[in-house]
């Protein structure tokens, strides 16, 4: 009886094996990612010092690699065509996000079908996505031709064209990605007090007036954090494009993630590839971290 | 009555621009070649099942669709356990350095940089160890990748769970594991769910390690799988939007059963 007692306690305050606990409880989640994924990112690291040929590495080259990107007309390109893109897209779906979200917010029949159809551009395997757009756009299958031959118009080109293609990129993003940007904002529109938009109706506010005043300054924080998280998305963007256009035409949807892959995978200059994906996995931390720091600074004042 | 028109309209608006090009999809994975290329219906008029057929008969679509539903399964299931582990430890122990804490935020970081940054290196990994083109080197990855995110997102439900449940279990003779296994874990089910579904949906969806990693119907999930129909030259439109349907369908199916977890973990994070 007393040593029952005595074990209990001892349980209780942690000893023995429970003292090991948290530890053998991290441990194997740990274990998978440090081989998984850190391992190969300092792997990465090492490779982007190095020059290779056909796929070995031949010379340790410094920080060359990372010089040379600066100059490369094609990174530059494909740099500029992702920052394009990004802001695009994200912007058109924060705005149509929020619009939809306020449309959302009064219930009326019909809303609960228009939720749930919501939910299936974003689960949708993004290479079947890019198929859905392909089938659309296509010069010969497409939906657009057959409705403008229906009509009585010509074949539409949208693929061969560079600017049409580029459209045609954001315009899938905007299609697949809208709808988490709505449900973000929905359950941030559905959290906020009640309290100030009752006041504000005893008060006789506009429509105009409770958005500008409170509804929007209010929801500030949760759009904030929206469009960090889908910006950061945004950057990694590769199967939608690889299956739509594969970079084309030219270089006009080329997207960073494709340039790397190319270059790594088609061009075989591992190590060249290795320093420009570094490069963007600290391009998207900086991003990450500022935005972070950002929103602290808002709470805070 | 015109605001409740203007919701109407704006209603079957939405639902026609996210139901259109799905319409197509489906549309077109019903004709012939013949009827998409050269005479542009805007419905099947000889409705067929045949590129279905062929998928299977002739494209192996039996294998990759084994293929994605053994590797979702396998690192969906590991990383859910090994997450919970790590992401209780987190929630409810205080330890030297608040290490626990730091390895909360490691976490989180690998999981902002895009998967793409380190796609050389595991392709080189997986080449070292001979796991390419099998199910154990995807099954690593994605295991790899599901448990960043487990850990974060499990964390925060059993922080919501009280401590107080699992003091009296052990008040009662369970040990601190036992009382975990038995009190904490079946509370934060509808959490564990969330994440899974979550983690399923990814999973399931995941395309450039899959690229990388395979090469034959030996181990191409479904996404690597359709991404070879699609040709340089010519395109089988036939094919190519029938495994679209393939691939689209069980997890539409999947994701609209469990909607409510689903948008709660989409959401989750964002809010608060």
């Amino acid at each position: 009886m007393q040593s029952g007692t005595q074990a209990r306690k001892y349980r209780l305050q942690g000893a023995g094996l429970d003292l090991a606990l948290p530890y053998l409880m991290l441990a194997p989640g740990l274990m998978i990612v440090l081989g998984v994924l850190v391992y190969p990112l300092w792997d990465g690291l090492r490779a982007s010092a190095k020059a290779y040929r056909y796929g070995s590495p031949i010379a340790d080259v410094g920080l060359q690699n990372y010089m040379h990107l600066w100059s490369d007309a094609q990174f530059l390109n494909s740099l500029w065509v992702t920052v394009k893109f990004v802001a695009l897209s994200v912007s058109f779906e924060a705005v149509l996000g929020f619009a939809l979200a306020l449309f959302c917010l009064h219930e009326f029949r019909g809303i609960r079908l228009l939720r749930t159809v919501l939910i299936i551009p974003m689960v949708v395997t993004p290479v079947v996505v890019a198929i859905v757009f392909r089938l659309i756009y296509a010069s010969d299958a497409g939906m657009l031709t057959a409705l403008s031959e229906a009509m009585g118009g010509g074949a539409v080109q949208i693929l061969g064209n560079p600017l049409n293609a580029f459209i045609g990129l954001v315009v899938l993003d905007v299609w697949e990605w809208t709808p988490l940007m709505f449900l973000i904002l929905l359950a941030g529109l559905q959290s906020l007090p009640h309290e100030p938009f009752e006041a504000a109706r005893v008060d006789g506010a506009g429509a105009w007036r409770v958005f500008a005043d409170l509804t929007f300054p209010m929801m500030r924080p949760v759009l904030a954090v929206a469009i960090v998280l889908r910006t950061i998305d945004a950057f990694g963007t590769f199967d939608q494009v690889f299956v739509l256009t594969r970079g084309g035409p030219g270089e006009a949807t080329r997207l960073i993630s494709i340039y790397g892959y190319d270059t790594a995978f088609k061009f075989q200059q591992t190590g060249y590839a290795a320093a420009l994906f570094v490069t963007i996995g600290l391009v998207v931390l900086a991003l990450a971290f500022s935005a972070i720091r950002l929103l602290r600074r808002v709470d805070a004042s | 009555m015109s605001t409740r028109l203007a919701r109407i309209l704006t209603t079957i608006f939405v639902l026609a621009v996210v139901l259109l090009p799905i319409y197509w999809l489906v549309s077109t994975s019903l004709k012939s070649n013949r009827e998409i290329t050269q005479e542009g219906t805007l419905y099947p008029h000889l409705p067929t099942l045949d590129n279905y057929v062929r998928l299977f008969t002739e494209k192996q679509f039996g294998s990759y669709l084994t293929n994605s539903l053994v590797v979702t399964f396998f690192s969906v299931a590991i990383a859910l356990i090994v997450g919970a582990m790590g992401a209780y430890a987190i929630a409810r122990f205080r330890l030297p350095f608040a290490a626990e804490r730091k390895v909360g935020l490691f976490l989180l970081t690998l999981r902002i940089i895009p998967p793409v940054v380190i796609l050389i290196p595991v392709y080189l990994l997986m080449l070292s160890l001979g796991l390419l083109d099998s199910w154990l080197g995807l099954i690593a990855t994605y295991t790899a990748f599901n448990v960043t995110f487990c850990v974060w997102m499990m964390e925060s439900f059993f922080r919501e769970i009280p401590v107080d449940l699992e003091e009296a279990a052990m008040v009662d003779g369970d040990s601190r594991f036992g009382a975990f296994r038995r009190i904490t874990l079946p509370l934060a089910a509808p959490g564990l769910a969330a994440t899974a579904i979550f983690a399923v949906l990814v999973t399931f969806n995941e395309f450039l390690f899959a690229l990388a990693l395979t090469a034959t119907p030996r181990a191409m999930t479904m996404p690597r799988g359709t991404a070879t129909l699609i040709g340089r030259i010519d395109t089988d439109w036939a094919s190519m939007s029938a495994a679209g349907v393939i691939g689209a369908l069980p997890i539409v199916f999947f994701a609209l059963l469990v909607q409510r977890h689903l948008v709660r973990g989409l959401t989750m994070g964002a809010v608060k």
